[in-house]
């Protein structure tokens, strides 16, 4: 870990005074970070994937940030809320199931009790050549120096939305529910408050080191999900190797609205398999109108994964996401355990 | 939640709040380690001790305050070995930073009460709940917290929130059987 | 569970300070005075040398003290030999000795500074380049009627194994694999030396304290009496502190460099490449039988990949070709080098990966057979092993059998694979034998008795968690009729009289015999004074009829309390030094034992005879029918290792054995990009091993069994046995559930998909 200069901001306007005026350059590794749960920044300082020479500990901005809220409208998350407080919360085990299993099934209790929601969207990928700065082919740490995981190990990589740039795997399972429900993040930065749709926050592989459309120096600061008939009947799904505590080898956010049997909405996204959260809009459209039998779940599943590209050792990626989408939505149509 | 009467940082080393400089994206300037003074309170005793800005709880509380107790298993947030108690609630010493720590802490050390072990402890020692007992102050810090979250009612629950405590040894059933003997006695008292 | 109720109120004697965080371990001592940290610096590359190596812009960082590598280290550590051929090292490389680069992961530099922070953030700034030469990663594939390059020495063999395989009405030939597999204790790898007036010592969680001071003392060219090594709590080993890692010796001199104690925390990520592992291995099994089932033909073919330097084997086959039967055995082990570390023990290292290969052929042979496996296994049972016909000198492989049944419910099984479903998931029911050689080693011990009836044993034994601190306790407060809690126990120093390695499950066979002859040592000048005295209870009584029972001397014509017997003595403390050296220990063997090296004897090893430990491992699996995740809701191990000294800490050990058998069928791979030869998943995020929520119910359950040959206690050791044989079961369990055979660990998701619904 990098030698840094540590101060904690008492407000919002203390923290984008820290924050300075980034450049667009210091994207890649930016120089003033924000702390918030720690347990991202630290662990990729330690690695020297990040090597801020500043560090601003956010924390004490919890008062203004570390609310969750419920109207009509729909759910506000403050981003300094943990992610043990989200999953516990009744209201939201209630009335935004998949939004609690989603943040009920990562990590560990003890991290969930650190990490911050704002945090938790902006997780990065498990990659070992991402991670480890002896490899030399990552194209996400050192734009054009090769992708290793092309033709490495690549059994935990993605199958969707993959280039021949990267092929690494957001490992998340928060945001997957957020975008099947067409969250909002709202942020603060230099050049002022503004809320974006969560999905576009994510960029495409093409350009593998520039992960979110975040302005430089731009904080977090909620998370806005709107209210909608399916928020209630919605479930995640996660399946891994391990019955806990580990990233998901494929996951699906899925939220329906059901009439007499026929799915009016449907809202799906996938983890585990793709480059970044993963709207299935594809299989929604399957699936409106339709009744939801096995038939057709299947067939949405199928075209879920249609334009999956996998390689070596994540092939089973892409029939393990169509059966856990299939049995995700079995599931929350009651129509299986 | 601004209990800033537990916690001061201060400044030891260079100025506090400098600004980056700018248009300087990827040249450090100087490698420096930022000196910081902090105050904390671990097991109920007030604690001055000055710091590299880098380091975490763990390693202050290991090599600093000599409370070899929390262990250190991966450094990366992956075992659970260090957990100790902030403000109550369990987190991963290793990924936090001391002088981010804002809250009392409390640590394996900190459990006996005039020479009579905790209820979780005890019970750790009538299951046999460990073997090398290397991750076991992080199990038992872990299930104390486990109980007051009210995480602990039944034994599917109890094994989902005990699992960020990796124990290679493999003590699993007797910590979850000791969990079980103590929770009661942690609600009664 | 009959002997759980044994003694239950022993507990473990450790247990206060384990869970109050007083117990120290390696890691914890800081050298005495406030050390300065090191770090290291590994290849990235596999083969091939440095060919830059730009030191002088790292010593000029804040907090820099020295920089070990070649330049400075170069021909200062002695080579060592490896353990299996006479020696103390986990490889022979010596570090920091060359620009020649073995294996990735390889040590070379050590910066050494002032804080913990600093020497990692400069570490990293090191800048090194290398000439690179593609590695061999793993097995390379052989030529014509070869599996894989290597060197193949035959194994054990009787008859006309391949003559009988041919003529035989059933048969099966198959092969199997097993992956290259990490200790991962949950202890780092963590060294402080200190120096003072000459002489070292170190800090380190060592499961071979003597063998570190020889060895040590070998590599730095220095007395082994100015070599300390401190070792009272390990925390884990596993078999992956049995021999000096690459870091001990680069440690203790950077500490004489600086003039200060230098410590070392290797990181996770370092722990995979500095020390050893379970090597990957092959198989080929063939089995033949007649139709009744008795096994006509054996023969087991292994492949290990070692390193390039050195040509380590388990060679499993010793005790694959014993377990049953059979008048017509072949075998034979290839050790392929890759470009690798060096691999070394890991708990049942030979047994772990042959008996996968072997359980799981007898189960494919059940099948062919339409046969229950149990039965086959019956059939094929022996009291004598089938090479050299030597007797087992206890063999209750069938009584584990029976007794681990009837527990589990083995008769609710329906044969035929697939049938057993139960909502989403289809069951699966396995079954497997678990063998594991009964090794001693020679042990010495020293028993102080005091006036007031408290004892003190010391011996160099090691407490990795198996509960040996428990085990001396019981013993000696058995042997000198006192209770449990006035003995204390010392071990885990190289300055104690010397204890074996803990390894091959020998400690508590080995370190009580010697602890019970000391007592009796000690027995015996009490009773002599006792009966020999002008007056007193036992005045003139029969000496081997007296007794010690709980601080009495005891016959049935009366009593005296201990301290008065011991008082008549004129001493302030009774000593005694007790050597223990087993039967079959060569000439030299107690000898050696002083300097690191105990002679290893029992197991497969006597000429009269053959002793093992036996068990029946049972498993339940549940295979989700859509998404194909395993779950394992069951074990049950039924296990005879004669006299259970301590059934607590036994049983504990039982259990995590069970469960790392599970893991080893399920969970642990170490991946390794084939390319450059490195592995990929150096954390305890991608090297999984099982969680809380994994666990199901378990079950270990004790088979009395009583040797009076194997050791003047009867013990055999359990260490290893309770994950030896249950990966087989869980991939016959697969089997049952599926009717899919995997014969690849770890068995995983996308295995099994394609067949499920």
């Amino acid at each position: 870990m990098r030698a840094f200069a540590y101060i904690r901001a008492d407000s919002t306007d203390s923290a984008l005074r820290g924050m300075g005026s980034p450049t667009q350059p210091d994207r890649l590794n930016p120089q003033v970070q924000y702390l918030a749960g720690g347990t991202l920044l630290l662990d990729l300082m330690k690695l020297e994937v990040l090597s801020p020479h500043q560090v601003i500990d956010i924390n004490g901005l919890e008062s203004e940030y570390g609310r969750i809220e419920l109207t009509e409208g729909g759910l506000h998350l403050g981003a300094l809320v943990r992610m043990s407080q989200a999953a516990d919360d009744a209201r939201v085990r209630r009335d935004y199931p998949v939004i609690a299993q989603s943040l009920a099934q990562a990590a560990s209790a003890q991290i969930r009790n650190m990490a911050s929601l704002g945090g938790n969207l902006l997780q990065r990928t498990r990659c070992t050549y991402f991670r480890d700065t002896s490899w030399q082919g990552c194209n996400k740490r050192q734009p054009g120096s090769g992708c290793a995981a092309l033709n490495g190990p690549n059994r935990q990589h993605a199958v969707l939305g993959v280039s021949d740039q990267c092929i690494s795997t957001y490992p998340g399972d928060f945001a997957q529910s957020l975008v099947a429900l067409g969250a909002t993040v709202e942020t603060v930065g230099p050049t002022g408050r503004r809320s974006v749709d969560l999905e576009a926050l994510y960029r495409d592989a093409q350009q593998p080191e520039l992960e979110t459309n975040l302005l430089p120096g731009e904080l977090i600061t909620g998370i806005r999900v709107p209210a909608g008939p399916w928020t209630r009947n919605s479930a995640y799904l996660k399946i891994r190797d391990r019955v806990s505590y580990e990233f998901a080898l494929a996951s699906a956010a899925v939220a329906l609205d059901l009439s007499e049997g026929r799915v009016r909405e449907a809202r799906i996204a996938l983890g585990g398999v793709s480059y970044r959260p993963w709207r299935a809009r594809e299989a929604e459209s399957v699936l409106k109108g339709q009744p939801l039998t096995q038939a057709n779940a299947t067939a949405a599943a199928r075209a879920a994964f249609a334009t999956a590209r996998p390689r070596a050792q994540n092939a089973f990626k892409v029939e393990l996401g169509q059966r856990t989408l299939v049995r995700a939505l079995l599931q929350v149509a009651g129509q299986t355990s | 939640m601004q209990r800033r009467d537990f916690l001061k940082v201060t400044l030891a080393g260079p100025a506090l709040g400098r600004l980056p400089p700018e248009g300087e994206a990827h040249s450090r300037q100087e490698e420096a380690p930022t000196r910081l003074v902090v105050d904390l309170t671990v097991n109920g005793l007030a604690q001055r001790v000055e710091v590299d800005a880098r380091a975490t709880l763990l390693d202050t509380l290991r090599h600093r305050l000599g409370l070899t107790g929390t262990k250190k298993g991966c450094d990366h947030g992956q075992c659970g070995a260090c957990t100790v108690l902030i403000g109550g609630r369990r987190v991963l010493s290793c990924l936090t930073l001391v002088a981010a720590v804002r809250k009392p802490a409390t640590t394996i050390e900190g459990l006996e009460k005039e020479g009579v072990l905790h209820p979780v402890q005890q019970a750790f020692i009538d299951q046999d709940a460990l073997q090398c007992g290397y991750c076991t102050p992080g199990q038992i810090l872990s299930a104390i917290a486990c109980i007051e979250e009210g995480h602990a009612e039944t034994r599917a629950a109890i094994q989902e929130y005990m699992s960020g405590n990796l124990c290679r040894c493999a003590a699993y059933p007797h910590i979850f059987a000791a969990i079980e003997q103590a929770r009661p006695l942690m609600l009664k008292g | 569970m009959k002997g759980s109720e044994v003694r239950r109120g022993y507990r473990r004697v450790d247990a206060v300070l384990k869970v109050t965080g007083r117990a120290r371990y390696g890691s914890d001592f800081d050298g005495g005075t406030s050390p300065a940290h090191a770090c290291l610096v590994t290849s990235r590359i596999a083969r091939g040398r440095i060919s830059r190596f730009e030191e002088t812009p790292v010593r000029a960082l804040p907090g820099v003290l020295e920089i070990l590598s070649f330049k400075n280290l170069g021909g200062r550590i002695k080579p060592g030999q490896t353990f299996p051929t006479g020696g103390y090292m986990g490889s022979s490389v010596a570090p920091l000795d060359s620009t020649t680069i073995w294996y990735a992961g390889q040590i070379i530099a050590v910066v050494i500074a002032n804080t913990f922070e600093e020497a990692r953030a400069a570490a990293r700034q090191l800048k090194v380049e290398y000439i690179e030469e593609p590695p061999t990663a793993s097995f390379a594939v052989g030529h014509e009627g070869v599996d894989f390059e290597g060197q193949t020495e035959k194994g054990p063999a009787v008859g006309d194994a391949i003559g009988a395989h041919t003529a035989a009405p059933v048969k099966i030939d198959a092969r199997y694999a097993t992956p290259t597999q990490h200790h991962n204790s949950m202890e780092l790898f963590t060294t402080t030396c200190a120096w003072k007036d000459g002489k070292l010592t170190v800090w380190e969680s060592s499961q071979n304290v003597y063998g570190y001071q020889y060895g040590l003392a070998d590599q730095l060219g220095i007395p082994p009496a100015d070599v300390r090594i401190v070792s009272p709590y390990l925390g884990g080993a596993f078999g992956g502190r049995s021999f000096l890692s690459q870091t001990t010796a680069v440690i203790a001199l950077g500490a004489k460099m600086i003039g200060r104690p230098v410590r070392l925390e290797a990181s996770r990520a370092d722990g995979f490449t500095i020390a050893t592992y379970r090597a990957e291995t092959r198989h080929r099994v063939r089995l033949a039988a007649s139709r009744e089932g008795r096994l006509q033909a054996l023969i087991h073919e292994g492949w290990e990949v070692s390193s390039r330097r050195d040509t380590y084997k388990v060679a499993g086959v010793d005790v694959s070709t014993r377990l049953y039967a059979c008048p017509n055995v072949a075998s034979s082990v290839t050790v392929c080098a890759a470009d690798r570390a060096t691999p070394g023990f890991m708990r049942a290292p030979a047994e772990v990966p042959y008996l996968f290969a072997l359980e799981s052929a007898m189960d494919e042979l059940a099948v062919a057979l339409d046969m229950d496996p149990i039965e086959l296994r019956r059939i094929n049972d022996t009291q004598v092993e089938p090479i050299e016909g030597r007797p087992y000198t206890s063999r209750a492989l069938m009584q584990c059998f029976d007794v681990g049944a009837e527990r589990f419910g083995w008769n609710r099984r329906n044969p035929t694979p697939g049938s057993m479903r139960e909502q989403d998931w289809r069951i699966g029911f396995g079954c497997a034998s678990s063998l594991y050689p009964t090794f001693m080693a020679p042990a010495a011990a020293r028993i102080t008795l005091w006036a007031d009836g408290a004892a003190q044993v010391q011996t160099a034994a090691h407490e990795m968690g198996q509960g040996v601190r428990t085990v001396v306790a019981i013993t000696a407060a058995e042997g000198l009729g006192i209770p449990l809690d006035q003995v204390r126990v010392e071990v885990g120093d190289s300055s104690l009289p010397p204890g074996p390695v803990a390894g091959g499950s020998n400690s508590t066979a080995s370190v009580c015999n010697a602890v019970a002859k000391g007592c009796q040592d000690i027995r015996e000048r009490i009773i002599a004074a006792a009966v020999a005295a002008a007056e007193g209870p036992l005045k003139g009584m029969i000496a081997r009829e007296i007794r010690f029972i709980a601080g009495y001397l005891v016959c049935a014509a009366g009593r005296e309390p201990l301290r008065t017997a011991i008082a008549r003595l004129g001493r302030g403390a009774l000593e005694s030094y007790a050597e223990n050296s087993p039967h079959g220990t060569p000439a030299g063997g107690v000898a050696g034992m002083y300097k690191g090296q105990p002679a290893f004897t029992g197991g497969t090893f006597l000429k009269d005879r053959i002793q093992c430990a036996f068990g029946a491992q049972f498993v339940e699996v549940r295979v989700h029918e859509r998404t194909g995740e395993i779950r394992v809701p069951r074990l049950v191990g039924a296990f005879a290792a004669g006299r259970i000294v301590s059934p607590l800490t036994a049983r504990s050990q039982l259990m995590g054995g069970q469960i790392w058998g599970m893991s080893a069928a399920l969970h642990e791979a170490t991946q390794m990009d084939a390319h450059h030869a490195r592995y990929v998943n150096t954390d305890l995020a991608g090297y999984l091993v099982p969680v809380a929520a994994d666990i199901g119910q378990i079950e270990s359950i004790f088979v009395p069994e009583e040797d009076s040959l194997v050791n003047d206690l009867g013990i055999k050791g359990v260490g290893e046995l309770g994950n030896v044989g249950l990966n087989a079961a869980i991939a016959n369990a697969v089997f049952h559930a599926t009717g899919l055979r995997i014969r690849e660990l770890p068995i995983r998701i996308e295995h099994l998909l394609e067949r499920l619904s």
